[in-house]
């Protein structure tokens, strides 16, 4: 048996029929409800955030110039030796770290996946094992090159750990 | 006579509760957008499903709907009626989903998907032709979706699916024959 087509009169009666109501099955308002307190809560936060970073990158640009001080300085003017600076670069590594963890409101003892647990392990012992050459030689200005250079790695992976990610609903 | 019932019914309209809950929600009341998203959920959650042709992206997708006009509900100057102006926000919502959804080879090769073809048989509870619709191909459903049902004209939809207008026109004519076809 041969079936045919309805006809453009019958399509268009048919479209004007649609309903343009459909009711969801589970109630939504829920989700939207949390959805907008999830947006708000994250748009307070900002400024604070915000803040943080900036005063972490002026953690660092203000570090970058002490270290670029340190290292162009005559040798007998320099009160610090190539190990302060070390200690130094340190000591305002883990501040700028804290200031990261906390703007995204994180604790460094938070679960991560095991990749990103993974990267930092390494980073993390790259860095320790740069410390302790550099006790070996304190005048290795590689080395303190290559320290700067690792602990920025730590703290963008921590950046792109922690920064906000889109939420489902 | 007629254009005085159409003035006086907008009268009505203007003094219904909405004015006012619009005005409410623009100043953060929730209430007042809870109010909103009783009398425009099932109206979105219709149009979500059928752009999308699946239950529960169509869900989530209302969703995130409310979500952003709550967002965006203070950028509402009146200019149009505020149906109007929530469903251009729902449309969006809606593409910008299904750009997210796509895959990169998708997205590479402009590859064209085969429609839902078993969508039907899970949505019993819908309308015959509702349940062709979202058989049909996407870019032929979300066309056909735009203009026969949601009122947008060709030029709107091109530019909103970046297609060209005759393409929009094409999708749609590939739409009702398809329907045509497949209606009983």
């Amino acid at each position: 048996m041969t079936k045919h087509n309805i006809t453009d009169q019958e399509l268009d009666k048919r479209i004007a029929q649609l309903t343009t109501e459909m009711s969801p099955e589970k109630d939504l308002w829920v989700g939207v409800e949390r959805a907008i307190a999830n947006k708000e809560q994250h748009s307070a936060s900002p400024t604070t955030a915000k803040r943080h970073i900036h005063l972490a990158w002026a953690a660092s640009f203000v570090a970058a110039i002490l270290l670029t001080w340190g290292l162009t300085m005559p040798s007998q003017q320099v009160q610090q030796t190539p190990i302060d600076l070390a200690l130094m670069m340190e000591e305002n590594f883990n501040t700028n770290k804290q200031l990261i963890l906390a703007s995204y409101g994180q604790t460094q003892g938070q679960t991560l996946s095991a990749d990103m647990q993974k990267q930092l392990n390494e980073l993390s012992s790259a860095r320790a094992t740069i410390n302790n050459a550099l006790k070996a030689d304190p005048n290795n200005s590689d080395l303190l090159n290559l320290l700067r250079w690792t602990q920025q790695q730590e703290l963008d992976l921590l950046q792109q750990i922690y920064s906000p990610q889109w939420q489902t609903i | 006579m007629d254009t005085e019932k159409v003035i006086n019914a907008e009268n009505l309209f203007m003094q219904d509760n909405e004015v006012e809950w619009i005005t409410a929600a623009q100043q953060g009341d929730q209430q007042a957008f809870h109010q909103l998203y009783v009398r425009y959920h099932r109206r979105m959650y219709a149009l979500c499903w059928r752009m999308l042709a699946d239950k529960d992206s169509a869900e989530d997708v209302c969703q995130e709907v409310f979500v952003q006009l709550w967002q965006k509900i203070s950028h509402f100057r009146g200019d149009s009626k505020f149906s109007t102006w929530l469903h251009s926000v729902a449309t969006n919502t809606v593409l910008g989903h299904l750009r997210k959804q796509k895959n990169w080879l998708q997205k590479v090769f402009s590859i064209e998907d085969q429609g839902v073809e078993d969508a039907a048989v899970e949505m019993p509870e819908l309308p015959e032709l509702d349940k062709h619709i979202m058989r049909l191909p996407e870019r032929a459903r979300l066309v056909f979706v735009l203009f026969a049902v949601e009122g947008y004209r060709h030029e709107e939809i091109a530019n909103m699916l970046g297609m060209a207008v005759g393409s929009s026109k094409s999708q749609y004519h590939r739409a009702r024959s398809l329907l045509k076809e497949w209606v009983a």
